[in-house]
């Protein structure tokens, strides 16, 4: 470290800064805590309103699947994977995003990631709950569902362990335990200081009971500091685990389209592209909505940007590798399981696909997109979208040709699959809503490390 | 802390360097020479796996140099003349590449008119795997690496001359799609070079294993040397502990990231058994081939893992010298096991070629690394980052 702050090349060179000029300790503070200290603005209970909405479609669609069946859903044979693992898979890539800001860019010391991570994190807590319910109820019987945990019983079944939908179950409850004790121990500074900041009595309670005892002593930030770097070490592997495990699903089978030895790190650069594309899908309005613009700058926005840009050229290699092994290899499924993704019944998918994951992202490449909220907001949906569509490429096409055209079939999701899909959504977003509400978007205590810098740099220039 | 270039001028050992691994490459290109007299069969097979490690290092050296230019890290700057001096040395493998060229019938199944008579699916894959292609395309990949590493080492020069602090924007704008072109043509050569000597097998993950693979190698090297000259002035007391603290962290992801695409190659291809996977690792699994790649688990990966995990290993010079050593040896390793089987399926065998030609290549290519690593000063101290480096502590 530098002893005495001084402009930092990247700073002389004209980059934004990652966090605007003229703050101070206690303007931070004041900014991010009078997002929740200044009460419920009007907007926020049509939004939430309109969310829950939503969440009661998917409580009906749940009723009716649980009152009646799979049957309910498109799925049939041959495509007995759909709706429900693609969106299982869409909502998982998505939570990886908020795992790679806070616990890989903590270790390669990004200061950049501090005003992104607290609101990423809960995006990913968020989506890995709307990920874990579609295996719960594909189950066909949810209330059985505990039989996918290996324990002793009377029965003397066990989970087929070579099997990678048990790997998953212990990957993505990994992944939500360790998220959630990442976000949480993030939490606890911020929660102190929402506790004494609250006049309501009630919610001093709730806040205090939440910053169990927190009093920032030396002593507690030392254990917080020693907690949290580990937890950063504990999940950094999750990033890569838990969405080569979901691409094992399909790589360890012989589904052509499905067995391929590209797929787990393409799949771990989607998830990341994904997720990236959700947290500047939020971030962009969240930071007009409520002014902070100041802690979510424009290099915030640029860096997410090329990380986008980056793991999307990764994916663009994932179908470019797909399509020329298919061909080298020889194999006569493999190639027509290539052409019929193009030039059969769902090439409008495919082409879709390319549309979104491929093409639209290049914008990035030109500065004028990345510094343009707007523009990027319009390419993360592109994205948004074409990550969904992968996934359903990559589900349907590879089983509705099946190796014999006696049992060739056609899928589409029904009514009930669409309603289950919207109303993950709603839930999405409700938690989202509940969340800026209640607790400091933005890391309060990490936003005050980087203030004397900044003012600092305003000083000397 | 002044930056005057020549303060910084690469120690007189590294000439004397160059000049020992000149002449140990000359002894081992002679003894080459009397094997491929011999036995041009074997030569041309253990040709190939040494020429591929020596290319690696260099195409490696390529690729993290256009990441350094990228990410801006500090970490790039302190071995940025390492690179720049590795990457430079890939039109001279170009020229290396010849004996390959020469010997092809010898190496792949797909250049022998009477196998490919034999075997339909040879005769299919005649659409990418004929000779008159194959050397039109590792004339094309040769062609771009080296160009890329001409461009870029020219701006480098450029900016020691001039100082313009606009010219590594410039060689941004070359590695931005530098690492793409690398990325593509790397993975496709991968594929001509390594994977089809056994024609029939396939993995789409080929070429990302062998990139990491080149990227680990590449690393190695790097920190060999940066080790060599941080015990001499003019670098003694400029890299410190810090710097090999974050290239041990560099390596231990590499480390890391091989293990994964191996184990995600094996595990994927082991559970489908097809026919036409499988072999290739039932081929590299037995017969002796068994104990390398055991060796590969526990010394490419288990041992320079747990090594790599403590902090106070990855700071210390002589330890992380081993390590690194450890990783270069394994890297040829991994590509003699990769090749070896396709050659001598039924058994292990070592030939003192492979031995021969792995000296006679690498005296020749590090005599004209350390040649170009002598002529420059060892930082690029006109760089915009620099000085923010120097205070790195």
């Amino acid at each position: 470290m530098a002893k005495e702050p001084r402009p930092s090349a990247s700073d002389r060179l004209g980059k934004p800064p990652v966090l605007a000029p003229g703050h101070t300790t206690s303007s931070v503070t004041d900014q991010i805590s009078a997002v929740i200290l200044r009460g419920t603005p009007r907007w926020w209970y049509f939004a939430f309103g309109f969310s829950f909405l939503l969440v009661l479609l998917l409580l009906q669609s749940l009723t009716k699947l649980f009152l009646e069946g799979t049957g309910i859903w498109g799925l049939n044979i041959p495509v007995g994977w759909g709706f429900a693992i693609i969106n299982f898979v869409w909502w998982i890539g998505i939570g990886h995003a908020g795992t790679l800001i806070s616990a890989i860019l903590l270790l390669l010391r990004q200061e950049w990631r501090t005003s992104i991570n607290r609101f990423a994190e809960a995006m990913t807590l968020f989506a890995v709950a709307c990920a874990g319910l579609y295996p719960l109820i594909h189950v066909g019987r949810p209330w059985l569902a505990y039989w996918l945990l290996p324990y002793p019983n009377t029965m003397g079944m066990w989970p087929q362990f070579r099997s990678p939908l048990i790997w998953d179950v212990f990957a993505v409850s990994t992944y939500a335990t360790v998220s959630l004790m990442f976000w949480y121990i993030g939490l606890i500074p911020d929660l102190a200081t929402m506790r004494d900041r609250v006049e309501n009595r009630w919610s001093k309670m709730v806040y205090g009971a939440l910053a169990m005892g927190w009093r920032g002593s030396a002593h507690h930030w030392h254990n917080y500091e020693t907690a949290y770097l580990l937890l950063a070490g504990l999940a950094t592997p999750l990033v890569v685990s838990v969405h080569s495990v979901v691409s094992f699903d399909f790589a360890v089978g012989q589904t052509p389209g499905w067995h391929a030895t590209i797929f787990p790190p393409y799949f771990v650069a989607g998830a990341i592209f994904a997720g990236f594309a959700m947290v500047l899908t939020l971030a962009i309005p969240l930071r007009a909505i409520f002014n902070l613009q100041d802690f979510i700058t424009l290099r915030h926005i640029q860096n997410m940007g090329k990380v986008m840009l980056a793991t999307g050229l990764i994916v663009a290699y994932g179908y470019m590798i797909e399509i020329f092994m298919a061909f080298y290899s020889g194999n006569q499924y493999e190639e027509f399981m290539i052409l019929n993704r193009i030039t059969g019944p769902y090439r409008n998918f495919w082409w879709a696909l390319i549309l979104c994951n491929i093409l639209a992202p290049q914008m990035i490449w030109i500065k004028k997109v990345r510094v343009t909220p707007a523009l990027m907001w319009i390419v993360a949906m592109f994205v948004n979208v074409g990550m969904w569509l992968e996934r359903f490429v990559i589900v349907v096409t590879s089983l509705h040709r099946d190796f014999l055209p006696s049992s060739w079939g056609m899928y589409a999701g029904t009514k009930w699959d669409w309603a289950t899909f919207i109303g993950t959504i709603g839930l999405f977003l409700s938690l989202l809503f509940l969340f800026v509400r209640f607790l400091p978007m933005i890391s309060i205590f990490e936003m005050r490390t980087i203030v004397p810098k900044s003012d600092s740099e305003e000083a000397s220039a | 802390m002044s930056l005057e270039p020549q303060r910084f001028a690469a120690p007189a050992d590294v000439a004397r360097l160059g000049r020992n691994a000149l002449v140990v490459g000359a002894i081992g290109a002679a003894a080459s020479v009397a094997g491929y007299l011999s036995d041009p069969a074997q030569f041309f097979r253990s040709y190939l796996v040494s020429w591929l490690l020596w290319l690696g290092i260099a195409a490696g050296c390529l690729a993290i140099a256009m990441l350094h230019h990228l990410s801006r890290g500090a970490w790039g700057l302190m071995i940025r003349r390492v690179l720049e001096a590795g990457s430079s040395t890939l039109p001279l493998l170009a020229i290396l590449f010849l004996p390959i060229a020469l010997g092809l019938t010898e190496i792949y199944p797909w250049a022998r008119p009477d196998e490919v008579a034999h075997d339909e699916m040879l005769q299919y894959k005649t659409w990418w795997l004929t000779p008159g292609a194959f050397y039109l395309r590792a004339a094309i990949y040769l062609a771009i690496w080296s160009g890329l590493s001409f461009a870029l080492n020219r701006l480098s020069q450029r900016q020691d001359e001039t100082g313009d602090p606009g010219l590594f924007r410039k060689m941004q704008t070359i590695a931005a799609p530098g690492i793409l072109i690398y990325a593509l043509t790397a993975t496709f050569a991968s594929v001509d070079w390594l994977m089809s000597v056994d024609a029939h097998w396939y993995s789409s993950l080929f070429g990302v294993y062998f990139i990491g693979g080149q990227g680990l190698a590449a690393l190695s090297f790097v920190v060999i040397m940066a080790l060599y000259l941080a015990k001499r002035e003019p670098m003694k007391g400029i890299l410190g502990a810090n710097h090999f603290h974050d290239y041990g962290k560099l390596m231990l992801a590499f480390v890391s990231l091989w293990a994964y695409f191996a184990l995600s190659q094996f595990l994927i291809i082991w559970s489908g058994n097809l026919k036409e996977e499988v072999l290739w690792y039932k081929e590299r699994t037995e017969h002796g081939w068994n104990i390398i790649a055991l060796g590969l688990i526990f010394l490419h990966f288990v041992l320079p893992f747990l090594l790599l995990l403590s902090r106070d290993l990855k700071r210390r010079g002589r330890p992380l010298l081993w390590i690194a050593l450890l990783l270069l040896v394994m890297r040829w390793v991994d590509l003699y096991w990769q090749a070896g089987p396709a050659f001598s399926p039924h058994g292990l065998t070592f030939h003192w070629l492979d031995l021969a030609t792995l000296v006679a290549i690498g005296g020749l290519w590090f005599a004209a690394f350390s040649r170009r690593l002598a002529r420059r000063p060892l930082l690029p101290v006109n760089d915009p980052f620099m000085e923010e480096t120097l205070d790195h502590e």
